[in-house]
């Protein structure tokens, strides 16, 4: 094990950073439990982000709008949960939930393909007769997707920097309500985001968890405000959530502040157990 | 681990030393020293105390507008930080100016002090200059790096002012209020942007250069993310011009093509400024407003190609003074600096009664103590979707009384002819905290012990 002591002249200006900037001398080694332990995580994740796809695909296909809509979002919830890893492959990632403005032609873009396309002709169309053939190449992208994951070897940089990315993807494009803008489903993704993050935070836990207590509660402090926000939005005993369009200003100022606050903190976190 | 309460500006040259606390604004400093042909001007703009606000010995008023000048800004430009009132208001206009306004979480009084504390320590930081500390390369690094590896105060100026809803959705703050804080309405040539007003808390920042303003924002953002919440932001900038053949410094101009600012009052001089800009005793605020400011905030569009198409005499007649030298009307051949004189000219023959100056100020006494320190900034936002220039004035003014200032200024001007070509979009009024006394003093101390007492 690594126990090479890292540079100690790091300073601090007091309150700029939340929390220490001594860094953990955990090495990388003791980060074969808590990847190994992830990979089972997301190996659940898209087994399940398949099987529902697969459902949401016959659905489409079958020209059944109401239940397409029905599955859409907690379909999407397996696959923004491990966004990170999924990220890994960005042709998959591009086809499997690009939106509008990543092509020029925006929604007649005959580029635009997977989840957003077709929640596109399900919300703003009220049809699923012309993306079936997106329904098709979804599924086939979603089973790809699922086969390089098993074959995959987790780096554990990008599995620890997995808990900012995640926040980055809640604050550059969930917090404004545009990634599912026709369907308005974005506290599902803003819980899926939060879940997949938080996850990251509780495996690597107990290697940093006496060095960087401070560090810690500052970060479960925003995880939980984050949270608490989004309670009295669930739907259904908590399987589901209100329309974006009902979260008021205020809240969304809060979860902006915990979210920012968020990724800023966890953005040490490959520093502090030793990675780059 | 290292800790720094509030780090110590690094001197860049030992001439530089930063400037006792408490030395007033150097409002005046820049155009003195242009006319007393002295040429290292940064070094003297820092150097602070000897070149108090004061008149010039030819008498010219300073002027907050006044544009800056060609090769006189510095790096090395360092604004006190320290003092009875917050720099950015009476100090003069560096080339680049912006408002950024914000959300802001702070539910106890605790809360806001923490806030209040860090803002403090990022602006003495900023506006002071030094070296950003240095992480272990597997963090992110503490500075943006944008600047450099020591940050130039070129002339930086961070000027915090508070918005109305920062009182109004806190019980516990509501009593405090400044007595003439209201939420800007609408007057009836707006087309405002609920996007683009408003705000619990703005940053005013100005500097030489537009990476330094950038710099300072990114920096606040980054280091207080966890209780500022951007929601809009406009930059802006003043033109950087050669000063004229005499020598004298002029208003800068606005995107109409006029010189804007041409009858500020003089921000040299202390007893004016104490009466018109700095809430004072004989305002009955809360005390620990005292040394405050209310400040007005407009993004006003210009409709450029429009402008451009109307007559130059229609131009002039619309704002009451010439195009070329920003000379008045009835003195067509005189200075921007000449006084109108509307008592020979009561039918408005020369100056139209209508126009944009005569309504702001129509010289009387009875008008005087309307008077507002204006400190704009031109925008250019590129182009809106009908294909046309979106451009104007980021309008920031400062003024004891909010009613007495801005808010008549602006009922009077309702109406104007000039509003064909103007359409104020966005912005908001605020109160500008007194300034911080010294060193382990922050921004709102007084208000954070009225709180608590």
């Amino acid at each position: 094990m690594n126990l090479k002591p890292f540079i100690s002249t790091v300073v601090l200006l007091a309150g700029g950073v939340a929390s220490g900037v001594a860094l953990a001398q955990s090495a990388p080694l003791d980060l074969v439990g808590p990847v190994a332990e992830y990979k089972i995580y997301v190996s659940e994740n898209v087994d399940q982000l398949a099987k529902e796809t697969a459902k949401f695909v016959a659905a489409v296909k079958s020209g059944d709008v109401a239940r397409a809509k029905a599955l859409y979002a907690p379909t999407r919830v397996y696959y923004e949960r491990v966004e990170p890893i999924a990220e890994l492959f960005s042709d998959l990632d591009a086809a499997i939930d690009s939106r509008a403005d990543d092509y020029e032609g925006a929604e007649k873009d005959p580029e635009f393909p997977g989840f957003h396309r077709i929640e596109y002709s399900l919300w703003e169309k009220n049809t699923a007769s012309d993306v079936k053939q997106v329904a098709d190449k979804l599924l086939a992208d979603v089973k790809e997707l699922q086969s390089r994951i098993g074959k995959l070897t987790f780096p554990p940089e990008v599995v620890v920097g997995g808990a900012a990315v995640l926040m980055e993807e809640v604050a550059a494009t969930k917090i404004s309500g545009e990634e599912n803008r026709y369907s308005k489903v974005d506290l599902w993704d803003f819980k899926a985001n939060t879940d997949g993050s938080y996850k990251i935070v509780e495996l690597v836990r107990p290697l940093i968890a006496k060095k960087e207590a401070k560090f810690l509660a500052e970060v479960d402090r925003n995880f939980k405000t984050v949270y608490d926000i989004l309670k009295p939005y669930e739907t259904n005993g908590g399987k589901g959530y209100v329309s974006y369009e009902k979260l008021t200003d205020k809240d969304r100022t809060v979860m902006a502040a915990a979210i920012n606050k968020l990724a800023e903190d966890l953005s040490t976190l490959r520093g502090k157990l030793g990675l780059k | 681990m290292t800790k720094h309460e509030l780090p110590v500006p690094r001197k860049i040259e030992e001439r530089d030393a930063p400037p006792a606390p408490n030395m007033p604004d150097m409002s005046a400093s820049r155009r003195k020293a242009l006319k007393m042909g002295i040429a290292a001007m940064g070094t003297l703009w820092m150097g602070g105390g000897a070149y108090a606000a004061s008149r010039t010995p030819e008498g010219h008023e300073s002027n907050v507008t006044d544009a800056p000048v060609t090769n006189v800004a510095s790096p090395k430009d360092r604004v006190p930080f320290f003092g009875k009132h917050q720099s950015g208001v009476t100090n003069p206009r560096p080339a680049n100016g912006m408002i950024a306004s914000f959300s802001v979480l702070a539910e106890t009084p605790d809360a806001l002090e923490r806030l209040f504390r860090r803002l403090t320590e990022r602006c003495v930081f900023l506006t002071q200059g030094g070296t950003p500390p240095d992480y272990d390369p597997r963090l992110p690094p503490a500075d943006s790096g944008i600047l450099g590896p020591v940050i130039p105060p070129d002339a930086l100026t961070i000027t915090v002012s508070l918005g109305n809803s920062l009182f109004e959705e806190r019980p516990w703050l509501k009593p405090h209020r400044p007595l003439r804080l209201i939420r800007m309405t609408r007057f009836p040539n707006d087309a405002l942007d609920a996007a683009l007003c408003h705000g619990d808390l703005n940053l005013q920042i100005c500097a030489n250069t537009q990476d330094t303003t950038q710099h300072a924002l990114r920096d606040i953002l980054k280091n207080l993310a966890d209780q500022l919440v951007l929601r809009w932001m406009q930059e802006g900038n003043v033109p950087v011009i050669q000063p004229g053949p005499d020598g004298l410094a002029e208003s800068a101009r606005n995107l109409l093509g006029f010189r804007d600012g041409s009858a500020n009052p003089d921000s040299g001089d202390e007893a004016l400024m104490n009466h018109l800009v700095w809430v004072g005793a004989e305002r009955k605020e809360p005390a620990w407003a005292l040394g405050g400011s209310y400040q007005a905030v407009r993004i006003i569009r210009n409709f450029v190609e429009r402008w451009d198409r109307a007559p130059l005499w229609e131009q002039e007649a619309f704002i009451g003074r010439t195009k070329v030298t920003g000379a008045p009307l009835d003195q067509p051949h005189g200075r921007e600096s000449d006084t109108p004189d509307y008592t020979k000219d009561p039918n408005g023959e020369k100056t139209p009664l209508d126009s944009h100056i005569r309504l702001a100020n129509d010289r009387t006494p009875e008008t005087q103590d309307n008077i507002i320190l204006r400190r704009p900034f031109n925008y250019f936002n590129g182009v809106a979707k009908n294909g046309q220039l979106d451009q104007g004035l980021l309008f920031i003014c400062y003024q004891a009384d909010l009613e007495k200032g801005f808010i008549t200024v602006q009922r009077r001007l309702d109406g104007e002819p000039l509003e064909e070509y103007l359409k104020p979009v966005g912005g908001g009024y605020f109160f500008t905290l007194p300034g911080v006394a010294r060193k382990g003093d922050f921004f709102g101390s007084a208000l954070i012990a009225a709180l608590r007492a």
